[in-house]
């Protein structure tokens, strides 16, 4: 097949640091690459060199004939390279069809809008790929998953050859990722590239052609996806091996009264009927599709959605849990999904944000609270987690996604919870952090503390937890040991209806 | 057409006209000399200046931005127009006043807008600024006093009527030629805002400003075309006004713009931007000016009036609030529950 995109030699430093040394990249017509790195592997300074937004220090970019010593965006954008970012870029107030047809009608220098043609265009586009999204719908009220359809149709508008998707699946579930791939298919046979950026493993093994990895900014793996195994591709991107968490073979055995024991929680359209129990020393893994009701059911444990009708109990007391105040109290821990808008205050330090929950307990008289006398509490929680700052007082925007996410941890267990909820703890978060976050997660539960985990990583809750649920339609469809199943076999059982 | 007329009743604006009529039809139960039309004609004329300036305030609300200065735009415009004028020695009607106001206050307004988008500082921050300027402007360097000498020409504006009609209790009076103005400007703004692209750039903006770069539009551009016609139509507006009130005001509109603003809000119009209609704002203003109106046909004394309108006010945000969360469907979600489930 031809070559649509070729670069050669690419370097880019900022400032001191060396953001790509040397590295040479073809995209053929109508394949499917995976770039795989880890965070600060140069992956994001590629996207940007490509989508014309960074100019290379060295190195050729060559686009079918073309050669570009430095590429503008608008000059990317006529090549036909066409960047997904993870928002999408998306305006939420705005229809489908605008959003998918209004850059082409400002690009082509017109000044009045042709209404019909709008939509015309726009259906042209978003049926090549789906017939299930309405054109006249607002984006904001679409799921993640048709969102980046709608995306997707607005790169092909504007003739896309070459679709770069920075961490496609990150917002989606395993259903919608399945649909996506099919996407990607149909637009491989009509031979539009993709270029395929993300942490996933698996998936990128799945989809790709051809992987690429980069590490500390150096191309160190090019090959076809089918002779790449996913522990050697592991190993390229950190340069060491992981060590993948080792369960203890026998989950604890039941002796004294459970942690939590849930009876018949019913919040209904999301959940009813669950019972089930947490022990001490347990990871209880709960998985389930989109809307199968286990992140309800996690919101409910603690506080923040209220159970119409059964009950919780901790240590065999009975309990009401009114708000999310409550679960602090009790000792019940949540780390959100959404780190950024749920779990953080950004512009804050790291102390900061590690004391807010454990304030009613550090507080004094008439609720006064003595910030310098617990600022060691976030240099403490700093070192215990390795958190990457120059000290505690950094604000926690300027850390990275999984130092990030050792920030929120950091904020739950300065509580000293009984109980952690942990909610999508890895996502977004690159291999190496994984394993870490893994290794920790079962250091805690030989603590004592008992950790519900909800995630749709599959390897992830069979590598952490004893034993899985799986919710299906708001009730629990399956209750299993993880030593007795298979990845393959969760699989099918996550997806059989 | 089941679909259709849920879709109809999905509409805020479909909504607030049918609230708007309701509320007239109670306060008429309680005096019937509300329900007429030398009624309706009185709260047209006495909407027409604060539409023109909810008109003019929508694209800027659409960026995502709040201006509160056009008031001391409106203030400053007209009595400018009038000293020089009056200098001159001027005895025309109203076309006189509008030649100088209306480029004027774009000028002004402009200058607010080139200062915010340079500088990248909000429009809020800045009108503050210059609503204190503008006023402070007028009582020290033209006049602290009002201005009661109109032109021959601008005497009998007042009852400038397209339709005449007599009632009983109003006397003579009719539907005001300015309303044309109206018209005018609403189907003009309707026009940018629906077909053309720098039109629909206010409403990119105000979604998501990063798609707006992306796409290729000049924020700044956008920003001054949007304080331009906010300063041209408050200019008119205020000129509008001084010519009914029959005296040119230094402190002309001084707090009004809580009125339009609140009004431009209750027609729909988002206060972060991105969404709003013409049709909303031109409701707004009127279900504002019934109330106002309604107010004192049901002998509600005028002290209380202000506080009666807040709590109207306060009363039908909730109200909204409760709607869109029944439209959304599930009770008891929170803010955490949101993205996941359709």
């Amino acid at each position: 097949m031809a070559t649509f995109l070729c670069v050669e030699h690419i370097s880019k430093r900022f400032g001191g640091v060396i953001a790509l040394a040397d590295v040479s990249l073809e995209i053929e017509h109508g394949q499917i690459v995976g770039l795989v790195g880890e965070n600060g592997s140069g992956k994001s300074t590629l996207i940007k060199i490509l989508s014309g937004v960074y100019t290379p220090d060295q190195g050729v970019i060559y686009i079918k004939d073309h050669h570009y010593k430095r590429l503008a965006p608008i000059q990317a954008i006529r090549e036909g390279i066409s960047v997904i970012y993870q928002d999408f870029a998306l305006c939420p107030n705005l229809s489908v069809a605008e959003n998918i047809a209004i850059a082409r009608w400002v690009f082509s220098g017109r000044r009045m809008i042709n209404w019909r043609h709008v939509y015309q265009e726009a259906e042209k586009a978003l049926r090549q790929i789906t017939d299930q999204i309405p054109l006249e719908a607002e984006v904001g009220q679409l799921s993640a998953a048709d969102r980046q359809i709608v995306a997707i149709a607005r790169a092909l508008l504007e003739q896309a050859q070459l679709i770069i998707m920075d961490e496609p699946t990150t917002a989606l579930t395993e259903k919608e990722i399945a649909s996506l791939f099919t996407i990607l298919r149909r637009l491989r046979e009509e031979g539009i590239a993709v270029l395929f950026v993300s942490h996933k493993l698996h998936e990128v093994k799945e989809i790709c052609d051809r992987i690429v990895v980069l590490r500390d900014g150096r191309k160190v793996y090019d090959g076809a996806a089918a002779e790449a195994d996913i522990e050697t591709l592991q190993v390229y991107m950190t340069g060491r091996v992981v060590e993948p968490v080792k369960l203890a073979a026998h989950p604890p055995a039941g002796e004294q009264l459970p942690l939590l024991r849930a009876k018949e929680l019913t919040l209904k359209p999301h959940f009813s009927g669950i019972t089930f129990e947490l022990r001490r020393n347990e990871v209880l893994g709960i998985t389930g599709l989109l809307g199968s009701g286990r992140r309800e059911l996690a919101l409910a444990l603690i506080g923040v959605l209220r159970p119409t009708s059964g009950e919780i109990e901790i240590e065999g007391r009975r309990v009401k849990i009114k708000h999310i105040w409550d679960a602090w109290k009790l000792g019940i821990a949540y780390v959100p999904e959404d780190r950024i808008n749920e779990g953080l205050h950004l512009p804050c330090p790291i102390t900061a944000n590690v004391i807010l929950p454990s304030l009613p307990r550090l507080s004094g008289t008439l609720g006064f609270f003595n910030y310098r006398a617990h600022r060691n509490l976030g240099e403490r929680w700093r070192r215990e987690l390795g958190i990457k700052a120059p000290s505690a007082e950094t604000p926690v925007r300027n850390l990275s996604g999984g130092n990030q996410q050792r920030v929120v941890l950091a904020k739950c267990l300065a509580t000293e919870p009984k109980i952690l909820v942990l909610n999508s703890p890895t996502m977004g978060v690159d291999v190496a952090s994984k394993a870490a976050i893994h290794r920790f997660i079962r250091a805690l539960c030989e603590k004592g503390i008992g950790i519900i985990l909800i995630s749709d990583d599959i390897p992830e809750l069979l590598q952490t937890c004893d034993r899985i649920l799986i919710l299906k339609r708001g009730r629990i469809a399956h209750r299993l040991y993880s030593h007795e199943v298979t990845e393959t076999l969760l699989h099918k059982m996550l997806m059989e209806e | 057409m089941p679909n259709f007329a849920r879709r109809l009743l999905g509409r805020h604006e479909v909504i607030l006209f049918g609230i708007v009529i309701v509320i007239s039809i109670v306060i008429g139960v309680f005096n019937r000399a509300f329900l007429s039309l030398a009624t309706i004609f009185e709260i047209l004329r006495g909407a027409i200046p604060f539409a023109l300036m909810g008109l003019g305030i929508l694209p800027v609300l659409l960026l995502g931005e709040v201006d509160i200065s056009f008031v001391g735009v409106a203030a400053t415009t007209s009595l400018v127009a009038h000293t020089l004028l009056h200098d001159m020695g001027y005895a025309g009607g109203i076309g006189g006043y509008i030649l100088i106001a209306l480029p004027l206050g774009a000028a002004i307004a402009l200058m607010v807008g080139l200062i915010s988008g340079v500088f990248r500082l909000p429009v809020f921050a800045v009108s503050l600024g210059f609503w204190l300027m503008l006023y402070g402007f007028n009582l020290f360097f033209i006049s602290p006093e009002m201005r009661f000498d109109l032109p021959e020409g601008l005497v009998g504006f007042y009852n400038h009527f397209l339709i005449k009609v007599q009632d009983p209790i109003v006397g003579e009076t009719g539907l005001h030629v300015a309303v044309v103005y109206v018209l005018f400007a609403a189907v003009a703004i309707w026009v940018v805002l629906r077909h053309t692209v720098i039109g629909r750039g206010f409403y990119i903006m105000g979604g998501n400003r990063e798609v707006a770069v992306r796409t290729g539009y000049n924020l700044v551009k956008l920003l001054c075309v949007a304080m331009a016609v906010n300063g041209a139509l408050a200019a008119l507006a205020g000129v509008l006004q001084c010519a009914y009130k029959r005296f040119f005001d230094p402190i002309l509109f001084r707090g009004a713009e809580l009125y339009v603003i609140a009004a431009v809000v209750i027609g729909g119009t988002s206060i972060t931007g991105g969404r709003g209609s013409v049709i909303g704002v031109l409701l707004g203003v009127i279900f504002v000016q019934v109330i106002t109106r309604g107010l004192i046909y049901l002998g509600v004394e005028p002290t209380w009036q202000q506080f009666v309108v807040g709590c109207m006010l306060v009363i039908f945000f909730i109200l909204t609030s409760l709607r869109a969360r029944l439209l959304g469907g599930l009770s008891g979600r929170s803010g955490l529950t949101r993205g996941e489930g359709k």
